[in-house]
Order: structure tokens, then C-alpha cells, then sequence
């Protein structure tokens, strides 16, 4: 919709440009002085974060954060397909609430609630299923989303052909719905990775727990939490391009 | 009783202010990345990514314990609205962007073709498609807030969950105390919901 | 971009991994297991040290973040603390070794850890009060302190409980301390964080006047941070047990008979030395006497 640039438009890029990169470098500037003066800088304070052991000791963290986040999503999964499948009065009322509930309302219901009615889950679990019970609505949403993308017109046409009915949703209908839910999945799956540090809440020593553990051991509190974030980062950024990668690929096959 | 209303306001104060907050700062990156200067919409991008891909918990942490130690004191409520406000602000840039987006690029090239300048077609073409497209996004990133302000209970600042487990603690009455508090975030998730179908039928 | 950091983070972590790693403080543990009793009476089946004889560990709930108390190094993995000792003794106690597993409990999740079996014992500040009684039972009391108030280093006009009216308190969410200062100034404004370290960034931060916590945990902020100061004295007394799961008369006597022994013999009391008395001046107090 923008027209091609001509001279003068080039010319006005550029000008935005450096008056933008400007600002930019003032702003990062000032960060960096103001974290400077404080002595946030010094570099015995980042020093630790070269060293292993503090490494592994965030990754072990890190590993209990994919753990959780692998179970959270099978479950959710899982009931977010039950869900999806059976649209009644009953499944529609469970993702509007769900919607609209935080979950760390439903941690405290598994924390203080259930285990006066004998219900008692292990730590994990205490993360794991509100987790689950939320997100599966999500689940349901993307899974209704993806199956009503695919054109009506495949299924009449794999019918048509003779197929039985169960092999076009297998092999006609699931393929392209999943298609078209990849991107969808991933940002539910980033979601969800996230959604784990609410173990900061329940003890789960999960990445932030481990984050605040070690910045009360070492006092380096900002430095720690940096980061933490930026592991987190990092990770969520992996998952997404790993899902562009998923994605071109199966582009490249359907055809 | 007092503890109850305390902590209600402060879920409503929190949710509707970091909402504008993040309307704000949201449809400042949104410009951003739409722009045709190559250096922006990488910031743009950049941002999005940044703010997205890290819990919302740990921006928490960071700015109420972090931001003190670089000199940098602002009272929990404020600090705790500041990063709902930047953390959500990468979702309704998103939500924005994508509104634009499926404006069918016909749309936009056949305002151009007709004579009408950039200005003109975004304006009578291309935003009112979009801004009627963006209002169900916009609402369910809303009631995301809505979830989100809970987690500010974690830092210190007494919201609608964090009242209620304080409560718990001496009534010891959780089921009761527990449904009442998640009916009322249903409540303002419903009030959401309603508003923006009701926005929606003005910009129909 | 995101491979490339992925990438970078693998190489910088192989690099690493052929570091040393230094075990400091597990001497102090040592010296006092070679003190420690073993117990060699009769093991009922099917009982409580039965089954943690069986196991060959003990399961604990405790903390990994409180300094003196139950404090693990992130580096060596090591747990250090009067409460973290007396975990490890016990073990010996049962099992005849130290092996221990610690599973972190918060104040919400200690009833239901014990109801379910997930933990043998809690050893984490436990404070008895009657309300907890009615859902767990409690070996003890094993260590005797109370709410105390710290305050930033130079601040004026607080020095009793008081004195807390009208200003703004930080308190551990979920502890004692969310009563106790409503008992004794009603209407001070309370801020509550969900852990220690966290109180102590908040006061230095400014974000209240004063926090009120347990002495002994305080005792190990100020030891740790210069700029910390207590007031006054314990304001409240409040004695720590070990958390056992409710009912289990058996084990309760079993731990009780433990902790009379230890304290017999001067152990409990090493324990303390090596822990709480690296801050606190003075000899060690007399352990408070067991309930029986």
C-alpha cells in the first residue's frame, strides 16, 4: 500500500532513522548510567554468572520448568480435545470460566481449598493441575478454531471419494487443521512455559523460584533476575523459530 | 470487610489503568512496526519480543525489587502498573498489527488506485475495517489483564486475591471466600465482554 | 537470532562444565554428627521410623531460603542451619546416617505435606498454636523466639510494638506476623511478601517502616546486612516444634525422646553454636522443655 520510495521518502527514512537510533542510544545511555551509578555495573556483581556451578544450578530450575510445562500441556491438551469435541451447555460454561479466572486463584483453591475436603496432591501436582484446568480451555478454543478452518468442501470431497469417514478427518481434515493451528499452538505452548513461574508462588522450584533462592544467597538481585529473564527468553524465542522451522517445512512437504 | 473492598478497588483500579496504559504504549509500537522505516519496525519487533516471551511474574520482580536498586522508587501500585501496562502493551501491539493486516491488501491498493493519498486511505478505508476487527481482540486481551492484576497480589500490593487469602487465613472459610472472589473477576470479565460487543454493534 | 543464543549458551556451558567445585561448610556438620546418637531401641513394624528406616532417608519439610535456619548454597547444593542440622541428626538419629531429602514447604502447604504423607517431619520456624494443633501433631518445642521489629539502620521513633500505629509494616505473608502486629498496633498498614529476602529488599527499599518477623530469622538478616537493626525485645513468644503428621503418638514420643537426649548432652546446643551463635552473642540458651 506504500508507494515504492522515491527520493525524497528515502531521504525522510533515512532522517527518521538516525533521529530514532539517537533517541534509542540516549535512552540506553541513560539506563546504563543510571544502573552505573548505582553499581549495578560492577563487574564482581556479573562475575558469578560466568561460572558453572551458578549455571547449573538455573538450568536444574529450568529443567523442572519444561517438566511442568510438558505435563500442563499433555493434560491440557488432552482435555482441551474432550472439550472441543463435545460442544455442549456444560463445556461452553467451563471455558468461560476459565477464560475469565486467574490461575493463581485456582493455585490458592488447590492450596487452601481442597486439601480441607481430603484432596492432597504433591507439589507438582499443587502446580500442574489448576495449570491444566485452565489452559485446556484455551486448548479447546484453538482446537474448534483449527478443525472449522479447513474448508467444508475437503470433507465432502474425501466422502465423495469413497474414503470412510474416519480417514478423511484423519488423514484430510487433521493434517490441514494442524496447519493451520501450528502458530496458535506454539504462543498457547510460550503461554504456558510462562504460566509455570507462578511455581515462584508454590515453592515448585522451578527457573524464578531458583532465581530467588540464589539472588538471597548471593544478594545479586537484579543481576539474577536479569538473567532469569533472559533465560526464559531465550528459551520462548527458540520455541517460536523452532515452530517457523516446523511450519516451512510442512509448507514445503504439502505441496 | 474493609480488607474485601480494599482489595476489589484495587484489582479494578489496577485493570482498567494499566489497560489504557497498555492502549497506549501498545498502539505507540503497533506504529512502529507498520512504518516503513526499516530501523523502527525492528524496534517494534524487538519490544514485542522481549516483553512476550518473559513472564509477566518475573517483569514483576524485576521492576518492584529491581528498579530500587537503580535509584528508581515508585510505590508498589504504580510499579506494579507499570510493568502490567509494558507487558501487555506487546499483546495489543500484536492484536493491532494483525487487525491492519487482514485488511485485505486489495483494499488498501484499490483506495490507492482511486487517486486517494496514504493518509486518505488509511483513514476512510483501511482503519475502519481494522478498528471493527481489533474490538474482540482488544477484549480478550482485556480479560488476560484482568487475570494478570492477580499476580501483582505476589509482590505486596493487596489485590482482590491476595485479600482473599488474607481473609482465608483468619475466617477459615475457603470456599465460601474463594467462589465469591472468582465470581467477581467473571463479573468484570462479563462487564468486558459486554462492552466490546457493544462497541462492536456502534462500529458496525 | 534465538538459535544463535541457544548455540552460544551451549558452548559457554560445555566450556564451563570442567570447573571445580568446592564443598564449604559441610566440616561444621561432620564434626557434629560424630557426636550424634543412633537410636538402638526396639522398631515397631510398620511404624513411622519403620518406614523411614526402610526408605534409608528422611523426608523434610523446611526451607531453602532462610539464613541460619535452613539455608541451601546454589553452588554446592549443601543445606546449612540450626533447623537444616537438626534434620540431618534426626536422620542419623533413625537411619544411622545423614541422608535427608528436603522438600520446600511454604506456610500454605505444611498441614497438607504431613497429611499426605509427602514429608516424615517439618523443620521450618514451626510455630505450635493451638489451631495448628488441631491438624498436626508437634515434637518439641525444640527452639523458643518471638515476633521481634526490624527497622533500617538509623531510623528514630520506633522501639516498641506501639509504636508500629499508623506506619506502615512489612510482614511475611502467611506467618504469625500478620497477627501479631494487628493484636498490637490495629491500625498499622501491613505489606506482605512472600519471602524473607524479599521483606528485607522491601524495608531497605523504603517500601515500610519496619518489618516484623521472627527474632531468629531477623537475627540472621541483620548478621548478613549492615544496614538492618532490631528494636527492643521479642514482643510475642512463640515456640517452634517439629511438625509431625497428626495423630502419630508414636513418632511424636519417638522425636521427643531425641530432642530430651540431645539436649541432655550439650548437642543441641553445639547446634546452636554453630548456627544462630555465629550472630548472636552470649552462650547458648537452655533448650525449652519438651511437652510431654
Amino acid at each position: 500500500m506504500f508507494d515504492a520510495p522515491g527520493p525524497r521518502s528515502r531521504r525522510r527514512v533515512f532522517w527518521v532513522s538516525a533521529v530514532s537510533a539517537s533517541v534509542l542510544a540516549g535512552l540506553v545511555a541513560l539506563g546504563l548510567r543510571q544502573f552505573a551509578l548505582n553499581g549495578q555495573l560492577d563487574p564482581a556483581r556479573w562475575r558469578p554468572y560466568l561460572t558453572w556451578p551458578v549455571w547449573r544450578y538455573l538450568l536444574d530450575g529450568l529443567g523442572s520448568t519444561v517438566l511442568a510445562a510438558c505435563a500442563t500441556g499433555v493434560l491440557a491438551a488432552a482435555g482441551g480435545l474432550v472439550l472441543a469435541l463435545r460442544p455442549n451447555r456444560f463445556t461452553r460454561a467451563y471455558a468461560e470460566v476459565m477464560r475469565t479466572v486467574p490461575v493463581l486463584l485456582l493455585v490458592y483453591v488447590m492450596l487452601f481449598v481442597l486439601p480441607s475436603f481430603g484432596v492432597n496432591l504433591p507439589l507438582f501436582w499443587k502446580l500442574v493441575v489448576p495449570l491444566a484446568l485452565s489452559h485446556a480451555a484455551s486448548y479447546a478454543v484453538i482446537f474448534r478454531a483449527g478443525v472449522s478452518s479447513v474448508d467444508p468442501g475437503q470433507r465432502e470431497a474425501g466422502l465423495s471419494l469413497g474414503m470412510p469417514d474416519g480417514v478423511v478427518t484423519r488423514f484430510v481434515v487433521l493434517p490441514q487443521a494442524v496447519r493451520h493451528m501450528t502458530p496458535l499452538l506454539v504462543t498457547q505452548a510460550v503461554s504456558l512455559l510462562k504460566d509455570t513461574s507462578l511455581g515462584y508462588v508454590v515453592s515448585y522450584t522451578e527457573l524464578l523460584f531458583n532465581g530467588r533462592v540464589l539472588a538471597n544467597y548471593n544478594g545479586l538481585l537484579i543481576q539474577t533476575f536479569i538473567v532469569v529473564a533472559f533465560v526464559y527468553l531465550v528459551v520462548n524465542l527458540g520455541l517460536s523459530r523452532l515452530a517457523h522451522r516446523l511450519e516451512a517445512a510442512r509448507a514445503r512437504t504439502a505441496r | 470487610m474493609s480488607l474485601v473492598l480494599e482489595g476489589f478497588l484495587n484489582t479494578v483500579a489496577l485493570t482498567l489503568l494499566s489497560f489504557c496504559g497498555a492502549l497506549l504504549v501498545g498502539l505507540l509500537v503497533a506504529v512502529l512496526r507498520i512504518v516503513p522505516v526499516p530501523l523502527l519496525r525492528a524496534i517494534g519487533a524487538v519490544y514485542v519480543e522481549v516483553w512476550r516471551n518473559i513472564p509477566l511474574l518475573a517483569w514483576l520482580v524485576l521492576f518492584v525489587f529491581g528498579l530500587p536498586e537503580v535509584g528508581v522508587t515508585m510505590p508498589l501500585f504504580w510499579t506494579a502498573f507499570l510493568a502490567i501496562s509494558l507487558y501487555e502493551a506487546a499483546f495489543v501491539a500484536e492484536a493491532l498489527r494483525s487487525g491492519v493486516n487482514s485488511v485485505a491488501s486489495g483494499q488498501g491498493e484499490a483506495a490507492r488506485a482511486l487517486g486517494l493519498s496514504l493518509r486518505q486511505s488509511l483513514r476512510h478505508v483501511v482503519l475502519p475495517q481494522a478498528s471493527r476487527r481489533v474490538v474482540q481482540p482488544l477484549a480478550n486481551i482485556a480479560i488476560a489483564l484482568t487475570m494478570a492484576t492477580a499476580l501483582a497480589g505476589v509482590v505486596g500490593v493487596v489485590d482482590m486475591t491476595r485479600a482473599a487469602q488474607r481473609i482465608n487465613l483468619e475466617l477459615a472459610q475457603p470456599l465460601l471466600v474463594f467462589t465469591g472472589v472468582g465470581l467477581c473477576y467473571l463479573v468484570m470479565a462479563a462487564g468486558i465482554g459486554f462492552g466490546a460487543r457493544a462497541l462492536e454493534r456502534r462500529l458496525a | 537470532m534465538g538459535r544463535l543464543f541457544v548455540a552460544a549458551l551451549l558452548l559457554f556451558v560445555a566450556g564451563c562444565s570442567g570447573g571445580t567445585e568446592a564443598v564449604p561448610g559441610a566440616g561444621k556438620i561432620d564434626a557434629l554428627l560424630a557426636k550424634a546418637p543412633v537410636y538402638a531401641g526396639e522398631v515397631t513394624p510398620g511404624s513411622a521410623v519403620d518406614r523411614i528406616r526402610k526408605r534409608g532417608e528422611l523426608l523434610i519439610g523446611g526451607s531453602q531460603d532462610a539464613p541460619l535456619l535452613s539455608q541451601l548454597d546454589p553452588i554446592s547444593g549443601e543445606l546449612t542451619g540450626f533447623d537444616a542440622y537438626l534434620g540431618k541428626l534426626l536422620a542419623h538419629y533413625v537411619v544411622g546416617k545423614p541422608s535427608t531429602e528436603l522438600l520446600t514447604a511454604t506456610s500454605e502447604t505444611r498441614e497438607p505435606l504431613l497429611a499426605n504423607g509427602t514429608v516424615d517431619v517439618i523443620i521450618q520456624t514451626y510455630t505450635i498454636t493451638p489451631a495448628r494443633q488441631e491438624r498436626v501433631s508437634f515434637a518439641g518445642p525444640y527452639y523458643r523466639s518471638g515476633q521481634s521489629i526490624a527497622v533500617r539502620k538509623g531510623t528514630s521513633g520506633i522501639a516498641k510494638p506501639a509504636d508500629l500505629v499508623g506506619r506502615t509494616v512489612i510482614v511475611g505473608a502467611n506467618t504469625p506476623g500478620v497477627k501479631a502486629v494487628r493484636d498490637a498496633a490495629p491500625t498499622a498498614e501491613v505489606v506482605e511478601f512472600g519471602s524473607d529476602p524479599e521483606c528485607v529488599t522491601a524495608l531497605k527499599q523504603g517500601r515500610g517502616e519496619a518489618y516484623v518477623q521472627d527474632q531468629a530469622i531477623l537475627v540472621a538478616d541483620a548478621s548478613k546486612d549492615g544496614e538492618l537493626q532490631l528494636v527492643g525485645e521479642p514482643f510475642t513468644e512463640d515456640l517452634y516444634g517439629i511438625g509431625i503428621r497428626h495423630g502419630d503418638a508414636e513418632f511424636t514420643a519417638f522425636v521427643n525422646d531425641w530432642l530430651r537426649e540431645i539436649g541432655e548432652s550439650g548437642l543441641w546446643q553445639e547446634v546452636w553454636k554453630q548456627t544462630i551463635g555465629t550472630v548472636v552473642t552470649g552462650d547458648a540458651p537452655a533448650p525449652p522443655a519438651i511437652a510431654s
